[in-house]
């Protein structure tokens, strides 16, 4: 069994470069990018370090109550088993999942972050290690407190992280004065900005995050009873890399993001509730792409419709689509 | 058969009505009554939603972001529709009736900031209805051989997304009236054809609608009937 240590995707306060969608964690292997994901149950040490703000048992409340929250999704499989306390802080390749606080002052703007060591014959995460930046003052009120950084919310994001997810763009920020972003708003926990120290409305998962977790780890049924949407997104007859492409259920309203993420600007969401989509295809913003794409993608195009719904047929996938997005 | 086809096809019936019987003309009882004929249904809203984000502010319900907003619309739309009736008494009949249609869904986008505000040209349906419901003939005449008549009865919806890739079901109610004009027959035991036009207000429950609502919207049917 051949392991490497893996991407470390963290979540961040503020950043000059944001954003992906309800995206998996890939491996190469064999020519092939293959889903990250646990061989079930996940077993986890929390750290016995005090951060602050909060204690160690507090975080240990805080991954209690996140970890309840993703395994309470209907349309996936997901256990977690907490194994105890340790002494040991997170970040060593040790054979143990840990998560806990770490003084991290040369990450000034990282809230947390999530490493793996992956079996690279299959994909398998053998060991994956969370840390929660003590640089910065944390909560765990019930109703949440100004100026302090909710715990329960960036540890639900981690856990995302930790269980194959990657970021998710659906979301809108605005540059700040010192040349940063803050996020307005999102539509998914795995946005990788956090909201404004104090709030607590992500806490709860949103469909992107359902989603994605539920194409990762499938409940029973889960293929059978959910549809999918395939198109291109295409720029003057050629395919167009690294397009945002949101799906919107009129039904429900429910918001689910992806990227066309070839050179034929192909996309394709599934586990979506059966019904008709409206799709809008954005631009990046500048500031996101290098984060995300390590080949340069087109953003020079104007946010576009699809001219009509599209339908996710329940256990099966839509007729492909093509969307043309015109230059800016 | 277009709706024009069938306007021509009842302007030539109405042409040929040269055999005027002295006797006004009404059901019979104990007959049937098969009608064919074009429909037309009124566009109706199926739905305003938002696209929302969770903005970004402190506290447990803070106020959503709109991306955008989406309007459905199922525009109006001519089919066909075909009615078969048994008259109890000659004023009352009961009938089974079934219509199609390919309605279009189209959205109204608004309040994008990045985009300005478009109508989609939307996805076709293939809609089937059936019904059943009765026909009473009012007790009184338009000319010689007008008959006016109320209507109500309700059934069954069906409608397909484009590609028939899911189907959506739900119920149809109506009520509305119309004329029966007797071209041929309508005494005796003569059999008789004529035409009808019904306008009728219908109720839709369930099938195509993003907010679970009920629906109302005109139908207005020509047809060409036949009396056995």
């Amino acid at each position: 069994m051949k392991r490497v240590w893996f991407a470390i995707v963290a979540i961040i306060l503020s950043s000059q470069s944001p954003a992906q969608a309800y995206l998996k964690l890939g491996a190469a292997i064999g020519g092939q990018v293959i889903d990250v994901s646990w061989r079930q149950p996940v077993r986890y040490f929390v750290s016995d370090r005090d951060g602050t703000g909060a204690t160690a048992a507090d975080l240990r409340g805080a991954i209690s109550r996140a970890t309840a929250t993703w395994q309470a999704v209907p349309s996936a499989t997901v256990r977690f088993e907490f194994l105890g306390a340790t002494s040991v802080a997170p970040g060593g390749a040790d054979g143990r999942t840990t998560l806990g606080f770490l003084d991290r002052p040369d990450l000034d703007r990282v809230l947390g972050s999530t490493s793996f060591l992956i079996d690279t014959t299959n994909g398998a995460i053998v060991e994956a290690d969370v840390f929660f930046n003590t640089r910065f003052t944390w909560s765990v009120s019930p109703q949440g407190e100004a100026g302090r950084v909710d715990l329960e919310s960036v540890v639900l994001h981690e856990l995302g992280h930790l269980l194959g997810l990657g970021h998710s763009a659906l979301g809108e920020t605005e540059r700040t004065g010192t040349g940063g972003r803050r996020v307005l708003a999102s539509g998914a926990v795995m946005f990788p900005i956090a909201m404004t120290a104090g709030a607590i409305a992500d806490r709860v998962l949103q469909p992107d995050d359902i989603a994605g977790i539920s194409d990762l780890y499938p409940a029973a049924g889960q293929v059978e009873s959910t549809g999918g949407i395939t198109g291109r997104v295409t720029k003057n007859g050629q395919g167009l890399l690294g397009a945002h492409v949101v799906a919107f259920n009129p039904e429900s309203g429910a918001l689910v993001g992806n990227f066309s993420l070839n050179m034929s600007g192909e996309f394709a969401m599934v586990r979506l509730a059966p019904g008709p989509y409206l799709l809008r295809v954005e631009p990046l913003d500048d500031a996101e792409i290098d984060s995300f794409f390590s080949t340069a993608i087109d953003t020079d195009f104007r946010v576009t419709y699809a001219s009509r719904m599209v339908v996710a047929p329940k256990g099966g996938s839509s007729a492909s689509i093509e969307i043309k997005v015109p230059p800016k | 058969m277009t709706l024009r086809t069938a306007c021509l096809i009842v302007l030539v019936l109405s042409s040929t009505a040269s055999a005027q019987s002295a006797e006004p003309p009404t059901l019979r009882a104990h007959r049937a009554t098969v009608s064919g004929g074009v429909t037309w249904s009124g566009s109706y809203p199926v739905g305003t939603r938002n696209a929302i984000l969770r903005s970004s502010v402190v506290g447990a319900s803070p106020p959503p972001f709109t991306l955008f907003s989406a309007a459905s619309t199922v525009a109006s739309i001519a089919g066909l529709e075909g009615r078969v009736g048994f008259a109890v008494t000659r004023n009352l009949v009961v009938e089974i009736g079934g219509a199609f249609a390919k309605p279009r869904v189209s959205t109204a986008i608004s309040a994008d900031p990045e985009v300005a505000a478009q109508v989609l040209e939307g996805e076709e349906l293939q809609q089937y209805a059936f019904d059943a419901g009765a026909v009473w003939q009012l007790p009184f005449r338009f000319g010689r051989r007008a008959r006016p008549f109320v209507s109500g009865g309700g059934g069954y919806l069906r409608q397909l997304h484009e590609g028939r890739t899911l189907v959506e079901t739900g119920q149809i109610y109506y009520a509305g009236g119309g004329v029966r004009y007797w071209i041929r027959g309508g005494s005796g035991t003569r059999r008789s054809l004529g035409v009808r036009a019904d306008a009728r207000a219908t109720w839709k429950k369930d099938g195509i609608d993003f907010d679970n609502r009920t629906r109302t919207f005109p139908t207005v049917s020509a047809f060409v009937f036949f009396e056995f």
